[in-house]
């Protein structure tokens, strides 16, 4: 895992003393609202419905104890005792009080995090692979890439006012597990038919209100030049992304607007002018010395079975069941990757409490885990685990309300906080969301109904993601009064695709009653083997639509 | 009717006018008509420049059976807190004393 230098360790004590100031000079009236208030966001600070929200920035996803323990001790400390775990691999707490966020700065420093870039118009937290360092087939760990553009892009000069937020995502295997191309830059580690390691790179995708996947603009980049040709893609973006309509500046438009080979013509151009410099040439030296903060942990030597694990699996359906789910191949024989869900039936997707938090840390030490991992679908990820020791994992997990056995299937629905908290929504998820997986409960219904991805948003910007769902739902605002949209067909996966809108939504009751109409049409109509989206795919919009709207 | 609102600007707290007063409940809000609410509304500049409040605007209500509701759910959310966790926010202080949920539709405990 990195670890911060002197500079860096420096440089995020001073800024949280900083931002000490700030809210000093803001509460004595010496900053008014409108001067303070891009300086919370610089801070990752929102005013939400009923406080401010602090959303710490989680790199890549990946926690070491002890900042899980932090993040406990923040939670019971300064808010409700709980946090909130995001599409973007980072942690929202929803009470914070503007008089004590400072020492929420400094105590976050203590552990090497903070909460800049996690707002406002600028390179916002790197995602990738939860997986990663562990998946099985994993060309390298996309970490190594992914905090060298951390430290490229924070606080990056030329790039802190930029037209609009910019997201990165990086993956190093053919399974999609972070989202990839809805990611304003979303990279992939390739090997090319000399079989050198490098990258392809997308640009232009995002959800929101003009949906877009993203698209090649690099076949190939080499890996000392990867840094040089980001450069030239937020340059190009920079210099031409719409700033006279919040709406319309995000680089997918301009993608879109001037068509891919125009983008990659400018971007190529800027690409030759970056290079002739040599400033941005990653040098080798500099990609091991980080790559050696993600080398992988002293594996054991291990039979690829391990005879205790299965006959635990025999001896315990309910294990079997989490294993059938939750449980992932890893790269090294003998160990596995466990899903821990953050979706108990009838909880709130993504919440996890400072207890269990506390309870998590303490088994990671138990279980020789230096670090834990946060999933855009909002679950935790322990990436190395003995299979041999799966077994007493799920039991602790079981009585912690963490071991629900659901990973990937119809009640592991993501969704944003929604109109419960967030000043943007129109509607609320979270209580959809309860309500979907309530109806859903029974497991042996749910393992029928195999991989299935229910994606809710509280309003368009779609924070929950509900373009890429299979079933994918939308909450809109019609006249004050909750309605929900059903979208279909949509996959964040590596078989990326955008949902289709079905027609008029739903209310509160309803929508939950659409869902199970929908899910009909598809065990109606499923050949074998097939998954929901297999079948929707195959089958079209037209005999879902027709059974949603029968009258 | 219109309700003027902001947010309190240490703790965050959603907060309504009434005659000259910052109150913390939705029951306490004062119930304005068009003119009156506007110039409650400009005069709210001063409370955010004194550092009291931020972000004031104004919401519509009427009164039904003596309560005062909301007309956007936004409204009914921000004066109970998430619905979703009852134990917190406003309806969480107000406890016993309010029906403000079963009146708009919300504070149904759903998990």
């Amino acid at each position: 895992m990195y670890r911060y230098d002197e500079f860096d360790a420096q440089f995020v004590r001073e800024r949280a003393e900083q931002f000490r100031g700030q809210v000093a000079r803001r509460i004595s009236g010496e900053l008014t609202e409108d001067e303070f208030k891009p300086l919370r966001l610089m801070n990752g600070l929102y005013l939400q419905l009923h406080a401010y929200m602090l959303r710490i920035a989680i790199p890549y996803g990946t926690l070491s104890a002890r900042q899980l323990r932090k993040l406990a001790h923040l939670t019971r400390k300064y808010d409700r005792g709980y946090g909130h775990f995001t599409t973007r691999q980072n942690l929202q707490l929803h009470w914070a009080q503007l008089p004590r966020v400072p020492d929420m700065l400094v105590e976050l420093a203590e552990v090497e995090m903070h909460c800049i870039q996690t707002s406002g118009n600028s390179v916002r937290n790197i995602s990738a692979d939860p997986f990663a360092g562990a998946a099985a087939g994993e060309l390298e760990d996309p970490r190594i890439l992914s905090e060298i553009l951390r430290q490229w892009s924070t606080l990056h000069p030329e790039f802190s006012f930029l037209p609009r937020k910019f997201k990165f995502c990086v993956i190093a295997s053919d399974e999609d597990r972070a989202a990839l191309l809805i990611h304003d830059i979303a990279i992939k580690v390739i090997r090319n038919d000399s079989g050198e390691l490098g990258y392809r790179v997308y640009v232009g995708g995002g959800l929101g209100r003009t949906p877009y996947l993203a698209l090649e603009i690099g076949s190939f980049v080499a890996k000392p030049d990867i840094l040089a040709f980001c450069e030239a893609i937020l340059r190009v973006y920079n210099e031409a992304g719409r700033r006279d309509n919040i709406h319309k500046a995000r680089v997918k438009i301009l993608v879109h607007q001037i068509g891919i080979e125009e983008m990659r013509r400018r971007v190529e151009a800027e690409f030759i002018e970056i290079k002739k410099t040599g400033v941005l040439e990653l040098p080798a030296e500099e990609l091991a010395r980080i790559g050696a903060y993600f080398a992988d942990p002293p594996f054991e030597t291990l039979p690829a079975r391990c005879e205790a694990f299965e006959a635990a699996k025999r001896s315990h359906s309910d294990f079997a069941d989490w294993v059938k789910t939750n449980v992932a191949p890893h790269k090294m024989p003998g160990y596995a990757i466990a899903t821990l869900s953050l979706k108990p039936i009838g909880k709130t997707p993504g919440d996890c409490s400072s207890e269990q938090m506390d309870a998590i840390a303490a088994l990671m030490n138990t279980f020789g885990q230096a670090e834990i991992r946060v999933t855009h679908e909002q679950n935790l990820v322990l990436p190395h685990m003995r299979s041999s020791d799966l077994f007493a994992l799920w039991q602790k997990l079981v009585p912690l309300e963490l071991a629900t056995a659901n990973h990937g299937l119809v009640t592991d629905i993501i969704a944003c906080p929604g109109l419960d908290y967030c000043d943007l929504a129109n509607a609320r998820s979270i209580p959809i969301a309860q309500a979907i997986a309530k109806r859903f409960a029974d497991l042996e219904r749910q393992h029928d109904l195999g991989e299935l991805k229910i994606k809710i948003s509280g309003c368009i910007n779609a924070c929950g993601h509900h373009h890429v769902g299979h079933i994918g739902i939308l909450g809109v605002d019609r006249k004050g009064v909750e309605n929900y949209q059903i979208l279909l067909g949509g996959s964040g996966a590596e078989d990326a695709s955008l949902a289709e809108i079905m027609g008029p939504g739903f209310d509160t009751e309803g929508i939950v009653d659409a869902v199970e109409n929908v899910i009909g049409t598809y065990t109606d109509m499923r050949q074998k083997g097939e998954r929901f989206l297999d079948t929707y795919r195959r089958v079209g919009a037209v005999p879902f639509k027709e059974r949603l709207y029968a009258r | 009717m219109q309700i003027l609102t902001a947010n309190r600007l240490k703790l965050g707290e959603v907060a309504y006018w009434n005659q000259g007063r910052w109150v913390s409940r939705l029951d306490e809000a004062e119930l304005m008509s068009g003119a009156v609410a506007e110039a409650a509304l400009k005069g709210a500049g001063e409370f955010v420049r004194s550092g009291e409040i931020v972000a004031p605007y104004l919401f519509e209500a009427h009164e039904t059976a003596g309560r005062t509701v909301p007309v956007k759910v936004r409204e009914a959310v921000r004066a109970a807190g998430p619905t979703v966790r009852t134990d917190l926010g406003k309806q969480a202080d107000l406890g016993k004393k309010t029906d403000l949920g079963e009146k708009t539709g919300l504070g149904k405990k759903t998990g």
